[in-house]
């Protein structure tokens, strides 16, 4: 009765024939979605690269340093191939993208590939804890707002929703910081360990993301150090994605409970928590989760201001220093990286759209 | 089946918060002894202990869970707050505030002694130098029986190596090595270096950036990259011991540093990295970090009269603020316009009003502090009747023309410097147009055609080796092409007295000196730019911290093996 597959394919498990023509529309789906995938990436590639080269800059200055001489930047513009049309260098830096050579940046002298692999996981562990508390938070109250419109329950979460999304990001973790480190002395200002545990207990790195690592290696102390460090900056960067989840789930919610399937499924005696949290957020979840996953993806890079805050080494200020230096490999190379996480979050999305309502095809 | 599911949840969850609460607990006497109003310098070590109580000596690659037993002292841990990342710690190619780094691994074979020292330069790796009637022939007596961290032998052949891949490479200040045409390794400890042209090489060699001597075992087996994942091979006091590539680089003591080692040197050095002031404000504050800097001027007043436990350092640096005027373009080629130029900005006003104590004014190219500085030169003061005298002697009674002042986006200091100045010279009739670019536009307008580019271009220079020469033949020297020599002056008088005094400034430095000042002064008869201010070094440190001496041939560097915690 409840069951809601993807247009009629986990309600049709007696048909065979059903099951298999679904099978078949999901990999024409993804095999679609792949090559419109590539030529996202081919256009992204080619939009930011000829951006990145139109602004005024001379890479090969910036290579040899701050005080170049004629003859250091000529050395150096040949040895970056610069001296090459731009459509040479492009593809150039294709052909090595494919094999896997980022390039190098011009400020720093690094493989960009080494850098990203360096930053990418401090971001990565931050978005998914500020992600899982978002939903963790959100989606409730979200649900319990709209379950109750016009309580008092329903105007207070309202409130922390516009003070979610109005406050800014920066502000608040000033906030943060002055009242659970300066006040209160109960969290740390910043960074994603302390000295203690870099000097006394040192993390094992593995994955890169020191929560996951410090597990694995029954690195307890380092455990609980990168949880407390993780608390104020991800409850920081969530705190958006809390307000944005309230009011995504509860105006949904308020639309979904008016169905006649809900009244239905009171009237037959199921207990109104089975009804909020199974049946209604069912339905009312989609634009909640496309918000998310959105948000997601632009937190990559859009959560600079949280990581300079707290001194978090993320892509966001790796990313944010490569602009302000014109440091055009590293804006290339990243903005792929990002594209790469969008069409594969987007993709994502589509799919448990698709499995989640059975309304939405998947043609 | 749900029971146990939910019983499970709720374990987990209980397991989870007690590890949170766990560590919430044990870090709240730390965050408690560090709180800001520490009113003695005495409370200052305590806090260090308490944050620290847990370090023990553990190399970078042992298992995260097994901790030895040998403990280190809290108080031989200095920690560094530093506001930027590190982004190249190849010492090859190093070319950046990584110095603070590079500094206490790598030596030089010459060092550059603070102001007001007796010498301008002493005895590094090398113990002893000198060279040729006419500087074109160098020769170094090394000192003997040091080894890089490596194992590696540091001798003539390091030397070698070190400076001729450091040219090769051709990154960053590898420039200096310009005049090095060869080098030859008599013995062990004796290098000769021979010149295309003669060059102070003895200052050359004191450099805080591409003079840093490193492992050629090292360097050829490892490449550049292995530098950058947290390692070096130097003979300094410190080696890498770990890196968080952004976030916290940890050094360790070379137990078998050649200078030895005594009571009450640090162990351990901590840089953590923070890009927000505040935080490294907080971190200073809290007792948490040892020194830190850039700290906004506004608040440095604040921390001085709260916290008597930090010390301000507040000392020249070698960089300055110059405003270079279009020799070549109407109507500043006239020196009478630019002479009015001189008389109209508010100097004083400027510098107490936007810069506090950050700045003093410039008395010519060449920074206070640094050899070949004059005392005596020229120092142009606010007299908008002398200006107006000027414009009316040069045929523009009452101003009535336009001028574009370009600066770098960003700074707020040349921003509010441009708008004042602009102030100033609308009384004299001129209209200012202040106009913010980035560096690389800026640097692209200035490098175009002179009759068509910005009449006054805003830029701070500073030396990559210790030298009046590379203020006065960068921005002043009129060789072609000229990268820097944006007021595109053109004196052969003044190319060949600066080029003359760099020939003897290896062999009679006091000559070289004078001659350098008087080139100074010819700039400031010609009024070729406006010299703004010297900028100083604000560094602040816990009292705690014995032995700093701000060095501002090193900018920001802390030589951490000449200091101790009382």
């Amino acid at each position: 009765m409840y069951c809601q597959g993807l247009h009629g394919s986990l309600v049709s498990h007696a048909n065979p024939d059903n099951r298999r023509e679904n099978r078949m529309r999901w990999f024409d789906y993804l095999l679609r979605r792949l090559i419109m995938a590539v030529f996202v990436l081919i256009s992204v590639s080619v939009i930011t690269f000829f951006i990145a080269r139109v602004i005024p800059s001379d890479p090969a200055a910036a290579w040899v340093g701050s005080h170049p001489t004629q003859e250091l930047i000529a050395k150096a513009r040949l040895q970056l191939g610069l001296d090459r049309p731009l459509w040479v260098q492009y593809l150039r830096f294709m052909g090595d993208l494919l094999r896997g050579n980022f390039g190098v940046s011009v400020r720093t002298h690094q493989p960009i590939l080494n850098d990203t692999k360096a930053y990418l996981p401090a971001t990565l562990e931050l978005v998914v804890v500020a992600m899982i508390i978002a939903v963790i938070i959100g989606i409730p109250l979200g649900v319990l707002s709209g379950a109750r419109k016009g309580s008092w329950l329903d105007h207070s979460t309202r409130l922390i929703a516009i003070a979610g999304v109005s406050l800014p990001i920066f502000f608040l973790g000033l906030l943060l910081q002055l009242t659970f480190f300066g006040k209160l002395g109960l969290l740390p200002l910043g960074s994603r360990i302390s000295n203690d545990i870099a000097l006394n207990h040192p993390i094992h790195v593995q994955t890169g993301f020191y929560l996951v690592d410090s597990l694995i290696t029954g690195n307890w102390a380092a455990f609980r150090d990168a949880s407390v460090h993780i608390i104020l900056p991800a409850f920081a960067l969530a705190i958006f994605d809390i307000g944005l989840t309230i009011c995504m789930t509860r105006s949904s919610m308020v639309e979904v409970l008016n169905e006649k399937y809900i009244l239905a499924a009171r009237a037959s005696g199921i207990s109104e928590r089975a009804v909020l949290f199974v049946l209604a957020l069912k339905n009312a979840i989609i634009p909640t989760i496309t918000v998310i996953g959105l948000s997601f993806v632009y937190s990559l890079t859009g959560a600079i201001l949280v990581e300079v805050i707290f001194s978090w080494p993320g892509l966001g200020s790796y990313v944010t220093n490569a602009v302000l230096s014109i440091d055009f490999p590293v804006i290339v190379s990243v903005t792929l990286v990002v594209t790469v996480f969008y069409v594969i979050i987007n993709l994502i999305l589509d799919l448990v759209q698709a499995a989640l309502d059975p309304r939405i095809t998947l043609n | 089946m749900k029971t146990s599911r939910r019983t499970f949840s709720i374990l987990l969850l209980f397991v989870i918060t007690s590890l949170i609460t766990s560590n919430c607990a044990s870090a709240t006497p730390q965050v408690a002894t560090t709180a800001p109003q520490q009113p003695t310098v005495q409370a200052a070590a305590p806090t260090q202990a308490a944050a620290l109580t847990e370090v023990v000596a553990q190399p970078t690659t042992a298992p995260a869970a097994q901790a030895t037993s040998a403990e280190v002292d809290p108080k031989s841990v200095f920690v560094y707050a530093h506001p930027t990342a590190f982004p190249d710690l190849d010492p090859a190619k190093s070319y950046s505030n990584d110095s603070v780094v590079t500094s206490n691994c790598y030596e030089t074979l010459t060092f550059y002694n603070p102001p007001g020292s007796k010498d301008i330069l002493s005895p590094k790796l090398a113990s002893s130098w000198e060279s040729n009637s006419d500087a074109t022939e160098w020769t170094f007596h090394l000192r003997p029986g040091v080894t890089f961290q490596d194992g590696t032998p540091f001798n003539s052949e390091a030397v070698k190596y070190s400076v001729a891949k450091t040219k090769e490479l051709g990154v960053g200040a590898a420039y200096i090595w310009d005049s090095v045409n060869e080098m030859a390794t008599p013995d062990e400890n004796t290098i000769v270096f021979k010149l295309g042209y003669p060059a102070p090489l003895d200052l050359i060699a004191s450099s805080g950036y591409a003079a840093w001597m490193y492992s050629p075992t090292a360097y050829e087996k490892n490449g550049s990259d292995w530098f950058n994942q947290g390692n070096c091979a130097g003979t300094g006091p410190y080696s890498i011991q770990s890196y968080e590539r952004g976030s916290r680089l940890v050094m360790t003591r070379n137990e078998k540093y050649w200078g030895g080692w005594k009571p009450g040197q640090f162990t351990k050095i901590v840089f953590e990295i923070s890009q927000d002031p505040v935080v490294l404000q907080q971190k200073i504050e809290s007792g948490t970090a040892d020194f830190t800097y850039e700290i906004p001027a506004d608040n440095i007043a604040t921390i001085q009269k709260n916290h008597p436990e930090i010390v301000v350092y507040n000392n020249p640096s070698f960089q300055n603020l110059v405003g270079l005027l279009n020799t070549k373009k109407p109507p500043l080629d006239n020196v009478k316009v630019r002479q009015a130029l001189e008389y109209s900005f508010p100097y004083q006003q400027f510098l107490e009003g936007v810069m506090g104590n950050r700045a003093t004014q410039s008395r010519g190219a060449v920074p206070v502090g640094m050899w070949g500085h004059g005392d005596n030169l020229t120092q142009y003061t606010y007299d908008l009747e002398k200006a107006k005298q000027l414009l009316t002697e040069a045929g523009h009674p009452g101003g009535g023309f336009d001028l574009l002042m370009t600066y770098s986006t960003g700074d707020l200091d040349e921003q509010q410097l441009g708008e004042l100045w602009k102030a100033e010279l609308a009384k004299l009739g001129i209209n200012l147009e202040v106009r913010g670019m980035n560096w690389e536009a800026q640097w692209d307008l200035g490098k175009s055609d002179p009759s068509k580019a910005q009449d006054i271009f805003v830029q701070y220079w500073w030396p990559d080796y210790i030298s009046p020469y590379s203020f006065l033949k960068s921005m002043f020297h009129s060789e072609t092409p000229t990268p820097f020599n944006l007021g595109y002056y053109n004196n052969p008088t003044y190319d060949q007295m600066i080029d003359k005094a760099n020939e003897i400034a290896g062999t009679d430095r006091p000559k070289s000196a004078q001659m350098f000042i008087d080139a100074q002064q010819i700039l400031l008869d010609d009024s070729v730019s406006l010299f703004f201010y010297d900028r100083a070094n604000q560094h602040l440190a816990l009292s705690s911290v014995k032995g700093f001496m701000d060095n501002p041939a090193y900018p920001h560097v802390v030589f951490v093996y000449d200091l101790t915690r009382g």
